[in-house]
């Protein structure tokens, strides 16, 4: 009886004194005094976490393939590409999915993460996005890159049991992001670059807008006009004429520019979410019915079908992603892959950061299981990616990005404003 | 009124581009029993060569007849490579065929030019109005119902006037009796695929004007329109595939203005409804011709 009285004891002094040490490591940073003991842990944990960041990406994009460092010979870290190749993704999946293992071999070439080679492999998804993202999974993969449709990533987050972090690197459409489901988003999205649209458009003096939906809540081609209209009339602006139309189908508007004519002056604002060669179409018409100084706005859908490119494009304002600039590393890299000459240049740089931001939740959680990857994902803040600083934490996967602003001239795009 | 007006002008110059592209459906279904879904790859391939040409430097007057004879051409290479060998087969497997040739055309620019839109410019007076009264008149609607009054008129001519329209007639009303009467089967059903590409290339080239981009499923849409006018004004029908194709451009447009704005989005619906209405009380489409079975 006196003996398990002393080991009780001896178990009770024993844990108060684990429990008194693990205070010290924890709390390291607001002790006043802290002991030699928990100046040595902290500057353990400065050295892990130092390593734990160094995600060099400026040394990533610069590296030589004609020269490269010592081959990284550690566990390689597995990216997982599902892309859509079809005609409505295949725009950017196609360049998206020759970028990725391009920058991979760059990482590489550098010596690897951490002494980690990157392996990239990818699956066209096909019919059964679920069947490419099992073939990955059981290849090894530790974090996924999507397609920008919810019609793919969902059976992407089913078939991973929610467990891996799928970067939908295209995509603007905001209930596609799903933190707890850990589903990503890497740009801002269609509230984000609609609301910024309408905020530029009342900037510039505005109050009366015409707006072409393809019906409420629609995605894309509705919610953002719906966006568009609640930031406008929300600053004080009107919307004098909203039309519908079918996205991505419709090039003849003679019925609507009929009705518009009947009420705009020409003072308007112009804004929707259509494709380059259906805008260039309508402005034609209303220039043809007398409107010729209604201004047009629009969205990334501008630049992802070629605004720059035709020639009815000339001063019209739209949200890109990305302004490339030449002579950066970013240019060079998308040069040499061959992509910087693809359907859509501006949108590589968020397959790029979809890579490093799965990688820095490996650096984060120091772990390779997928759950704990994620878990590092969700955590990410002002991570300074290629297209900008992306956050996570405390979002629902969408990250706060700055929205840029810019006006077609002279066949390429000129940056007027960033919000946000 | 004006704007009545101006909607029925609009929707007379969407209506003859639907009329051109059903005639075309018409004369190779009279001869074949063949609704091809094909047809849109006339517009599909035109499209891309419009494209490849702006890009060496061609303007429209050169484009136009290289959009005409690339249709004819796709036509008959493709009654070459994939009908001929299924003639005679069931309509079913001649309507399989016409899918497989639509997805085959379609994935090979998916894979080997590209999957994004290519625009090019569209013509200078593609939105250029005449004003009339009050009416402002889009240059492109008038060009492309004078042009397709004028090919109707040189195609009944052809129909009626020609061995060869007489020689399709007959076998559009009889294929079998027309082969026993000394009609050369190949190329009765040879000129109908040459009739029908120029037609559709007609079609494409105020087609392809408007759209000013082409994808590789840029067919689609054409070819559903055409089979539409065409099923509307009766299957086999030319005149039926004229009056078809004109119904659908007016019905597109005045509903479009004509229903409240909450439901405008609805307008292709409504068209769809009205097609069922009619097919329920005029099963055979406007103007039916009889089927002949053949056995």
């Amino acid at each position: 009886m006196t003996i398990r009285k002393l080991m009780a004891l001896l178990a009770i002094l024993a844990m108060l004194a684990a429990a008194c040490g693990s205070d010290g490591d924890s709390d390291t940073a607001t002790d006043d005094a802290p002991a030699e003991s928990d100046e040595g842990d902290a500057m353990e944990d400065d050295a892990m976490a130092e390593e734990s960041h160094s995600l060099d990406i400026d040394a990533v994009l610069a590296a030589d393939l004609s020269n490269c460092a010592e081959a990284p010979t550690g566990d390689p870290i597995k990216v997982g590409m599902v892309m859509d190749f079809s005609e409505a993704a295949g725009f950017v999946d196609v360049p998206g999915s020759e970028v990725v293992p391009y920058v991979a071999s760059l990482a590489n070439c550098a010596g690897g993460i951490n002494g980690r080679p990157v392996e990239v492999e990818v699956r066209e998804s096909g019919a059964d996005p679920a069947l490419a993202t099992q073939d990955l999974i059981d290849w090894g993969a530790q974090f996924f890159i999507g397609p920008p449709f919810a019609d793919a990533t969902l059976p992407m987050q089913q078939t991973g049991g929610g467990e891996y972090a799928i970067f939908a690197a295209a995509s603007t459409e905001p209930t596609l992001a799903d933190a707890a489901n850990n589903t990503f988003l890497v740009t801002f999205d269609d509230n984000g670059q609609s609301s910024a649209a309408a905020e530029f458009a009342l900037a510039q003096g505005f109050t009366r807008a015409i707006v072409f939906t393809e019906g409420e809540g629609v995605p894309y081609s509705g919610v953002n006009p719906d966006a568009f209209k609640a930031a406008f009339t929300a600053g004080g602006g009107e919307i004098v004429s909203e039309q519908t139309y079918a996205w991505f189908v419709d090039t003849d508007f003679s019925a609507q520019v009929n009705e518009i004519a009947g009420v705009a002056d020409g003072t308007e604002v112009f804004f929707s979410a259509a494709a380059a060669f259906q805008v260039t179409a309508l402005r034609a018409q209303m220039e043809g019915q007398g409107l010729e100084t209604v201004n047009y706005m629009g969205t990334d859908a501008l630049d992802a079908t070629g605004i720059i490119a035709d020639p009815g494009g000339e001063g019209m304002v739209h949200t890109p992603h990305t302004l490339l600039v030449e002579g950066t590393a970013l240019y060079d890299v998308l040069d040499a892959s061959g992509t910087l000459a693809s359907d859509a240049p501006s949108f590589m740089p968020l397959y790029i950061d979809s890579m490093f931001l799965g990688i820095q939740g490996i650096l984060d959680c120091g772990c390779d299981d997928p759950a704990g990857i994620a878990d590092a994902v969700k955590e990410i803040s002002s991570f300074p990616g290629v297209s900008g600083d992306i956050t996570y934490a405390g979002t629902n996967g969408i990250p706060p990005k700055a929205v840029p602003i810019v006006v077609v001239e002279n066949g390429a795009n000129v940056l007027l404003d960033t919000i946000g | 009124m004006t704007e009545l007006l101006q909607n029925l002008i609009d929707g007379l110059g969407r209506g003859s581009i639907y009329a051109l592209l059903a005639l075309g459906v018409a004369v190779v279904f009279g001869i074949m029993h063949l609704l091809n879904f094909a047809h849109g790859e006339l517009i599909t391939i035109p499209g891309y060569l419009t494209y490849w040409a702006f890009n060496q430097g061609w303007n429209w007057w050169t484009v136009v007849p290289l959009i005409i004879v690339s249709a004819v051409l796709s036509s008959l290479l493709i009654e070459r490579v994939a009908f001929s060998r299924v003639r005679g087969a069931s309509d079913f497997t001649l309507l399989l065929t016409s899918f497989g040739v639509h997805f085959i055309v379609a994935a090979g620019f998916l894979l080997y030019v590209s999957a994004s839109v290519k625009p090019y410019p569209r013509p200078g007076w593609f939105a250029d109005t005449i004003a009339v009264g009050s009416l402002n008149i889009e240059v492109f609607d008038l060009a492309v119902i004078v042009v397709t009054i004028i090919v109707l008129a040189g195609t009944t001519w052809l129909l009626q006037r020609t061995m060869f329209g007489l020689a399709l007639r007959a076998a559009a009303s009889d294929f079998d009796t027309a082969r026993l009467m000394g009609v050369k089967s190949d190329s009765v059903i040879r000129g109908a695929f040459a009739l029908s590409g120029f037609l559709a290339g007609i079609a494409g080239v105020f087609w392809i004007m408007r759209e000013g981009q082409v994808t590789p499923t840029a067919g689609i849409n054409p070819m559903l329109q055409g089979v539409l006018a065409a099923l509307i004004g009766g299957l086999g029908s030319l005149r039926g595939a004229v009056l078809g194709g004109l119904v659908l451009g007016l019905a597109e447009v005045l509903l479009r203005s004509w229903l409240p704005v909450g439901i405008q989005n609805l307008t292709t619906g409504f068209v769809f409804v009205m097609i069922a209405l009619l097919f329920i009380f005029r099963p055979g489409g406007l103007l039916s011709v009889p089927q002949v079975e053949r056995v």
